[in-house]
């Protein structure tokens, strides 16, 4: 009631006012009235009222004062926080800086994380909706045969099932050409996902039309590279030097297959050799298991290679891989210790002031402010500081998601399907936290500091305004809490900064310097060996014509974990040797290969001119595995059906991955005959021409020839490392931001403590205590709080380092380096937060300090 | 007529108690405040308007403008729930205050 009256009164000022108005008129009336009844003239009665009224004009005053008594004293208590705000700007920036980067940070990675894993693909029933490929209980290949899609199309196990091929293309808009991502997909691929409808034009089911020669472009496309131009549907766009026609515009929302992919080319899989990637749409009401049982025999009975297969499903909505599944929300975790931090330091802060403000507050107390009207005080304060801090917060979180949309690795960012941009729900949820965060900070000096008697900050003693045990312990507390959770998040960082330092320092065993790869296609079976050779043989001379190449290697996969592989029974030719179960790459190479990488043959030999079918080089591994302590060279070994004779064995080459199974032993058949879908290896000195410029030049040169990728050797080892990269730059991040926090903290704290003390330290100093002995007490008080924090964060890193195992490469845990470089850090900050307040403590002048008091 | 200073305190308790009795208007208060304690205790237009919106602030009382006696609008008050627990609490501490008082003027 009494807050409707006053929200009444806040918004209906001028009627409230006619009321009192209407309200003391009728008193006025009454009294007259009452006065005639009395036997005065009406004249008489009414100034009689009047001179009873003492001032009319005062009353309504008065009454006024109490109904508008709150609103005004908030705006009051508003603009007294400002300006007391605005009167120590070192504090309220410190303050505001703080909990803007953890309400920014905060928000930021929860919309990471939230775009990366919590929130479904932007489809309908995006749950129904799954990647489906056989394979065995290892993996396999993730396309399958059309006649195993057309299968799955008519299986009651699916509502539908489609294709979407991700692919890159040469893409040429006038001037510029430029690679962009390609999918061929089958026309219902749209329908299948649902809710997809074209800015402009159409798709390619459409109206029944053919559009084997349409393409599809993205709106980023089409507003990049054509200016948004409104006729370009019809038009004819240069794809791969073929023109396409543009059947439609898609939003720049839509991401399918993969999330760089802009164009769309219908397929009906019809051409030989076609492969499909399924995604398909579980029908609903059928139970998982049973529409995969059926789906499974199906593809068995489309394709007699599926026999021994089993399907695999990989849901879109979200990362499906453990990298990302453990590392996000790790890197939650680290968010949160942050935010922690920030937070424990805004409250440290404010009560460090605490001293000085309870003087404040205890005088105000005294000179009759109720402890409610304090604590307001305090509370509009701590939520004006808040607002501040949540509106600085906003821009940081805006600056970090671009930053992030920017830099986030492609890898972790191709995952999602859906658009990073700053979710508004993170950011009120963390701006709450921040500013109950800073309330609670806020609050608990006003309620210290009204609890002491009025008289007690008047009293002489208390001049030099020592701490409340309550404060005292609380600030010491959160000092150690801080510099816990700090300590903690550099185990965590350091240990995967470490992990990525290994991993791009990991010895390959071959060198990538100048070298740059192609995966090229010559159109499927539409050539027969003999032409294929005679390609091959035009395109080599090709590529030597290429300003800076020296060497150029065909191969038939490319390291790293590019081969083939091939898992299985290995049996080697030792006598009463069991069959070994391994995962196992194979490369065919030509005969450049092992010198453009650097690859040595440390046994037998190369591969000759023509070298027989059943001739292999194996790696170090694949031999001491096969066969432990003998010369492997002249053994053979069988794969399934298959005998192969080793004639050279080749230093081990490695693939550098946090996912240990990534690294396997391998092999080397001889590049004999032109594959259709060959790879290429070119070394340039200094380095190649960009792959760009490469596939233009092929495209010219070699229309015939589609170049599926063309990127550096180096950029074929990324992948790995992006993630770990990213990881590894989020989590130090955090852990500088958590460090320069409590270091922060744990200064502004001794400094005060410092300042309060120099009554005693002047008496310590004029009794002839050295400037040593009082450095000492100081840095005591630093160390005893780092020293607590580090016992404790180093307890919870221990357990955060075991539970980062998998994410480690090359490091252990329990790493010696990485424990010593934090705990070093740990302790030179102690002694830099330390230095200052120590040397100030003792540089104080006895004579100073005695003459002021 | 006493004087203001002790009626500043027990202004509150004599307008929720006349309140009590039945929902009335300011210039009622007033005179039933004067009739009741026989001319003896005069509340001033200046105590009694700024008391009476204070008390519906704090949720005590509630008003309505109402059109009243010759077509004029008068605002009446009642008393609410806690406007009664708050009186009948005040009524004991003004009890125990005036029997204290009381004592320590007889132990004269």
């Amino acid at each position: 009631m009494a807050v409707m009256t006053w929200l009444r009164s806040l918004i209906q000022r001028r009627r409230v006012t006619r009321e009192i108005d209407d309200e003391l008129a009728f008193h006025l009336d009454m009294e007259t009235q009452a006065n005639i009844d009395r036997g005065m003239t009406p004249e008489q009665a009414r100034r009689a009222a009047l001179r009873d009224f003492a001032g009319v004009v005062q009353a309504k005053e008065a009454v006024r004062e109490v109904r508008t008594f709150r609103v005004e004293s908030v705006w009051q208590d508003v603009r007294h926080a400002t300006r007391t705000l605005a009167g120590h700007p070192g504090f309220s920036v410190t303050a505001v800086t703080m909990l803007a980067l953890g309400i920014g940070i905060t928000t930021a990675m929860f919309t990471l994380v939230d775009t990366l894993i919590l929130r479904p693909v932007p489809f309908r029933d995006p749950e129904q909706l799954a990647h489906l490929w056989m394979g065995s209980d290892r993996g396999g290949r993730i396309v399958v045969a059309p006649a195993v899609l057309r299968a799955w199309q008519q299986s009651p196990a699916f509502d539908g099932a489609e294709s979407a091929a991700p692919a890159t293309a040469l893409l040429e808009a006038g001037e510029t050409v430029v690679t962009r991502g390609i999918a061929t997909v089958t026309p219902g691929v749209f329908n299948l996902l649902g809710g997809v409808t074209p800015l402009r034009g159409q798709l390619f089911d459409d109206g029944g039309a053919t559009h084997s020669n349409g393409v599809l472009v993205s709106e980023t496309v089409w507003r990049t590279l054509y200016d948004a131009d409104p006729a370009l549907v019809g038009r004819s766009i240069s794809v791969n030097r073929e023109r396409l026609t543009v059947v439609g515009i898609l939003p720049a929302e839509f991401r399918f297959p993969s999330a760089d992919t802009v164009l769309w080319r219908p397929t009906d899989l019809i051409r030989p050799g076609e492969m499909a990637q399924a995604y398909v749409r579980f029908a609903t009401g059928l139970p998982r298991e049973d529409a995969l049982r059926l789906a499974t025999d199906a593809a068995r009975a489309a394709d007699a290679q599926n026999a021994t297969l089993r399907p695999w499903v990989f849901p879109l909505a979200g990362i499906d891989d453990a990298y990302s599944k453990q590392a996000v929300p790790l890197l939650g975790g680290g968010v949160v210790l942050v935010f922690l931090v920030l937070c424990a330091n805004v409250c440290s802060l404010m009560l460090a002031r605490l001293t000085t403000r309870r003087r404040e507050f205890s005088m105000r107390a005294a000179l009759g402010a109720s402890r409610a009207r304090l604590m307001r005080q305090a509370f509009v304060e701590s939520c004006v500081l808040g607002a501040a801090g949540a509106a600085a917060g906003a821009a940081v979180a805006w600056g970090f998601v671009s930053i992030a949309r920017a830099l986030l690795p492609e890898p972790l960012l191709m995952q999602t399907l859906n658009p990073l941009d700053l979710d508004a729900r993170a950011l009120a949820a963390s701006s709450m936290a921040g500013v109950v965060a800073t309330l609670a900070a806020g609050l608990l000096p006003a309620w210290l500091g009204t609890r002491v008697d009025a008289g007690e900050s008047l009293r002489v003693v208390n001049r030099s305004g020592t701490e409340t045990r309550g404060a005292r312990a609380l600030s010491r507390g959160l000092l150690v809490l801080e510099v816990a959770m700090a300590c903690t998040l550099l185990i965590g960082a350091t240990l995967l900064a470490r992990s990525f330092a290994n991993l791009t320092r990991a010895d390959r065993g071959l060198d990538t310097t100048g070298v740059t790869t192609l995966w090229l296609s010559f159109g499927g079976n539409a050539l027969d060996a003999a032409g294929r050779a005679a390609l091959a043989r035009t395109l080599e001379e090709d590529f030597r014509q290429l300003p800076g190449v020296q060497q150029v290697a065909w191969s038939y996969g490319l390291p790293p974990g590019g081969g083939m592989t091939s898992f299985g029974d290995w049996t080697s030719d030792t006598a009463g040797s069991s069959p070994q179960n391994l995962e196992v790459e194979r490369y065919v190479v030509g005969p450049e290969f092992f010198s453009l990488y650097r690859i040595p043959i440390i046994h037998g030999r190369g591969f000759a001119a023509s070298e027989p079918q059943g001739h292999v080089i194996v790696g170090e591994r694949l031999a001491r595995t096969l066969w432990p302590g003998l010369d492997p060279v002249g053994h053979t070994f069988r794969f399934m059906e298959q005998q192969f004779t080793v004639i050279g064995v080749a230093r081990e080459i490695h693939y550098p991955a946090i996912d240990s199974r990534l690294d396997r032993p391998e092999f080397y058949h001889a590049y004999t005959e032109a594959s259709s879908t060959p790879m290429v290896s070119l070394r340039c000195v200094p380095a190649c021409p960009d792959a760009a410029v490469i596939r233009n030049h092929l495209a010219s040169s070699h229309p015939a020839v589609r170049v599926q990728r063309a990127a550096p050797a180096e950029r074929n080892y990324a992948a790995q490392l992006a993630r770990p990269r990213a990881a590894a730059a989020l989590a130090l991040t955090f852990a500088a931001i958590a460090v320069i926090a409590a270091a922060g903290g744990l200064f502004s704290v001794l400094s005060y403590g410092v300042s309060r003390r120099r009554r005693e330290f002047g008496i310590r100093t004029a009794l002839g205590a050295s400037p040593r002995q009082i450095r000492r007490v100081v840095f005591g008080d630093g160390l005893i709080v780092a020293v607590t924090g580090a016992v404790i964060g180093s307890l919870a890193g221990a357990a955060l380092a075991r539970g980062l195992r998998s994410l480690q490469y090359g490091v252990t845990p329990g790493d010696t380096a990485s424990w010593l470089l934090v705990l070093g850090i740990v302790w030179l900050t102690t002694v830099l937060a330390c230095w200052r307040p120590a040397r100030t403590a003792a540089r104080m002048d006895p004579l100073m300090m005695l003459r002021e008091e | 007529m006493p004087k203001t200073e002790y009626l500043q305190g027990a202004l509150d308790l004599l307008i929720l108690q006349t309140v009590t009795l039945s929902p009335n208007h300011g210039w009622g208060i007033q005179q039933r405040l004067r009739q009741i304690s026989r001319e003896s205790i005069a509340v001033s237009q200046g105590s009694l308007y700024p008391a009476l919106h204070r008390l519906e602030v704090a949720g005590f009382l509630t008003s309505e403008m109402t059109a009243s006696e010759n077509n004029r609008k008068a605002r009446v008050y009642t008393i609410t729930v806690a406007g009664r627990k708050r009186l009948s609490a005040e009524t004991d501490d003004w009890r125990d205050f005036a029997l204290a008082i009381g004592r320590i003027l007889q132990a004269e």
